[in-house]
């Protein structure tokens, strides 16, 4: 087990999402940046989807109950076990009453914590994600607070330190200023009802991600990008990704707690294999977007998919020269 | 361009691929879309279909390929379906009307040119019909509301609205399950638990079933 | 089949953690022998390393790779000459594939020298940093 002994902000358990529960109106949840949760649980030989913390803000600190390896990987961060430093995308072991401490974030907007095994929290309809507003899931549907136990699956295997590439300097897009975020975006159903100016002001702008973004979604300021003329839409469902424009212009892009459904106009949409990069994009950094064709967005999943198959084979390399021991 | 009488077919990225209806916001149109989306769910590589009001989101548990014959596959059936009539259940929702949640009633009276009484009793006057789930766990979307009070969404929507808010969002009404962000304007509130995780179906409401609003009490 | 460098990489390692020096393998066609200087090594992680006669004891790379001085995500290297450092410590990093694997220090003390390179290629053997050894 693990004991929250400080944490700021929304901290969460989270896998990698609730999917196919939308026709109750339940949103995907799930890890922000699904790439990192996927490369910590790959260092640790577990399942993909099993659950970790989604760390948003530091200070966080937190002590094992037991021996336990464990990864850190996302935002780079300064974190030290029992006194020794931990390289960002890292796995390490704790022994028990050891004591995490990750003090600052210089790189990224959120860590992940995978342990050996996964925590163990219940499974709701489907995943261990977080659902705010449902309030279940997670630990008790709720952020973590101090205090708080989390269980974690037995697991005894001891494994040696190693980091593995992060997602962002293997999969680096061309051409991305310091603190700037680009991501490819397909069109969506109401970009016809921006005449051409205002399509291409969309474009050409660098949007600054306002406070007020979060897991919910990430509301955008720059110039107004309106309409022609006002639209009044029926409600239907949206996806993480969805690039809305309310009626001051201002877009907000749809994140992982989103509701399912909405009906401000839709200009675009970002596509699956960006979504991490959102994930990791900070308050107050800047944002593109660059409009790709659907089977170029098919090519970015199949690049990203590529880059989680050369981390497992190159994580199971070391596993099989271990167990030749 | 699409012809105003065709549907139109749209996508949400590579997650996703919007189907909307032409035509009126109606019962006999969502019980094609009820019919579409019964059928849809049965596709390979489709997740879920969902419906919404007279449109369908179908979600990718694999982005197909190629989206033409997705696309022909759905007008098709759109063409040849036969209208699905659910045969729901009939609830019965106090509200209390006005009051600090439902603080929008008289935004809406003054929208609308009409008084609080009569915005009230307008509301609650019809059988709604559950035509979609979507927004947030248990939340229903119903049809069935007089257009004279249609109020169109905020300009920029509220960071949090009540649990339990009946709301004006367009032509549209409904119910709020849960406290969260909402883009409507609430006119009453209502204390009915709509979803828990626990039960064999979650939602406690599934579309095809009816409301009828009763005025508990309206606060001015 | 004939045999890739990377098996040898791989052999290599084995033979190092399993403390055996030497290994050939017959096939036709091919013969080869490896030979490893298992002596400093196998003492290395177990135990703190005796100071050699030089007073001086080397951390060096256990795999084939690009060295790191420091993470790419992090200006400031690993280790920097003088500064005190406890045995398991990180002094830097090879870069094999997509893994970072770590050079640890096989004894406490003070670092006299970082010996690698950013970007140099280095093999199983090859000295990292010199370490002055406390007492």
């Amino acid at each position: 087990m693990i004991e929250i002994l400080s944490v700021t902000g929304p901290a969460s358990i989270q896998d990698l999402g609730r999917f196919d529960q939308y026709r109750f109106g339940v949103g995907t949840s799930g890890a922000m940046d699904d790439v990192a949760l996927r490369a910590g649980n790959i260092l640790l030989g577990n399942d993909e989807n099993a659950a970790g913390i989604e760390i948003p803000m530091m200070p966080f600190s937190l002590r094992f109950g037991r021996d336990m390896a464990f990864a850190l990987t996302g935002a780079g961060v300064e974190a030290e076990i029992a006194g020794r430093a931990v390289p960002p995308w890292w796995r390490s072991h704790a022994r028990a009453a050891d004591i995490l401490n990750i003090k600052a974030m210089p790189h990224g907007a959120r860590l992940y914590l995978a342990v050996s095994g996964g925590v163990d929290v219940p499974i709701v309809l489907g995943s261990r994600s977080t659902q705010f507003r449902g309030e279940f899931g997670g630990l008790n549907g709720r952020p973590l607070q101090v205090g708080d136990i989390l269980p974690c699956a037995t697991s005894t295997a001891t494994i040696g330190e190693l980091g593995v590439e992060p997602a962002d300097i293997t999969l680096a897009r061309p051409n991305t200023a310091a603190d700037e975020t680009i991501v490819r975006v397909i069109v969506a159903g109401e970009y016809d009802g921006f005449d051409a100016d205002t399509q291409a002001l969309f474009w050409s702008s660098s949007w600054k991600i306002t406070p007020q973004s979060n897991r919910y979604g990430y509301r955008l300021q720059g110039p107004a990008v309106k309409p022609k003329a006002p639209i009044e839409k029926r409600s239907h469902g949206i996806v993480p990704g969805v690039i809305q424009i309310p009626p001051n212009g201002q877009p907000i892009i749809q994140m992982r707690d989103a509701q399912t459904s909405g009906g401000y106009p839709k200009i675009a949409t970002v596509i699956r294999a960006d979504l991490w990069r959102l994930g990791q994009a900070r308050l107050g950094s800047k944002l593109r977007f660059e409009q790709t064709a659907y089977t170029d967005a098919l090519a970015a999943e199949a690049e990203m998919s590529a880059y989680l198959e050369r981390l497992r084979a190159n994580v199971r390399l070391v596993e099989e020269t271990r167990t030749c021991r | 361009m699409t012809a105003p009488d065709r549907p139109r077919i749209s996508l949400l990225g590579t997650s996703a691929l919007l189907f909307e209806a032409p035509g009126t916001f109606d019962l006999p149109h969502q019980r094609r879309i009820w019919a579409l989306a019964a059928t849809a769910s049965k596709w390979p590589d489709i997740r879920e279909a969902i419906p919404g009001i007279t449109n369908l989101m179908l979600t990718f548990e694999t982005p197909p390929r190629q989206l033409d014959d997705l696309i022909t596959a759905l007008n098709e059936s759109w063409d040849s379906v036969e209208s699905l009539a659910i045969g729901g259940r009939e609830i019965r929702l106090p509200v209390t009307y006005g009051g600090e949640i439902g603080s929008s009633l008289r935004s809406v009276a003054d929208h609308c040119g009409l008084s609080i009484d009569d915005v009230v009793s307008i509301h609650a006057a019809p059988l709604y019909t559950v035509f979609a789930l979507g927004s947030h766990p248990g939340y229903c979307y119903l049809g069935g509301m007089d257009p004279r009070i249609t109020m169109p969404r905020r300009q920029t929507p509220l960071q949090r609205s009540a649990g339990g808010s009946v709301s004006i969002g367009g032509s549209q009404t409904g119910v709020s399950a849960s406290p969260g962000p909402s883009g409507w304007h609430a006119i009453g509130h209502t204390s009915w638990r709509f979803f828990d995780p626990s039960w064999p179906t979650p939602a406690a409401l599934a579309p095809g079933d009816t409301i009828r609003f009763e005025i508990k009490q309206v606060v001015r | 089949m004939p045999i890739e460098i990377t098996d040898i990489e791989r052999l290599a390692q084995i033979l190092a953690r399993s403390g055996v020096d030497t290994i050939e393998i017959e096939e036709p066609g091919l013969t080869l022998k490896l030979v490893v200087d298992t002596a400093a090594r196998i003492a290395a992680p177990a135990t703190p390393a005796a100071p050699t006669t030089d007073h001086f004891v080397t951390a060096k790379a256990d795999v084939a790779g690009h060295f790191l001085a420091a993470h790419p995500w992090q200006d400031k290297p690993f280790v920097a000459p003088g500064e005190r450092i406890e045995a398991g410590a990180i002094v830097g990093l090879v870069k094999i594939g997509l893994l970072y694997a770590p050079v640890v220090a096989p004894t406490a003390g003070t670092v006299d020298a970082v010996i690698g390179e950013t970007g140099a290629m280095v093999g199983y053997g090859t000295p990292i940093v010199r370490i002055r050894p406390f007492n």
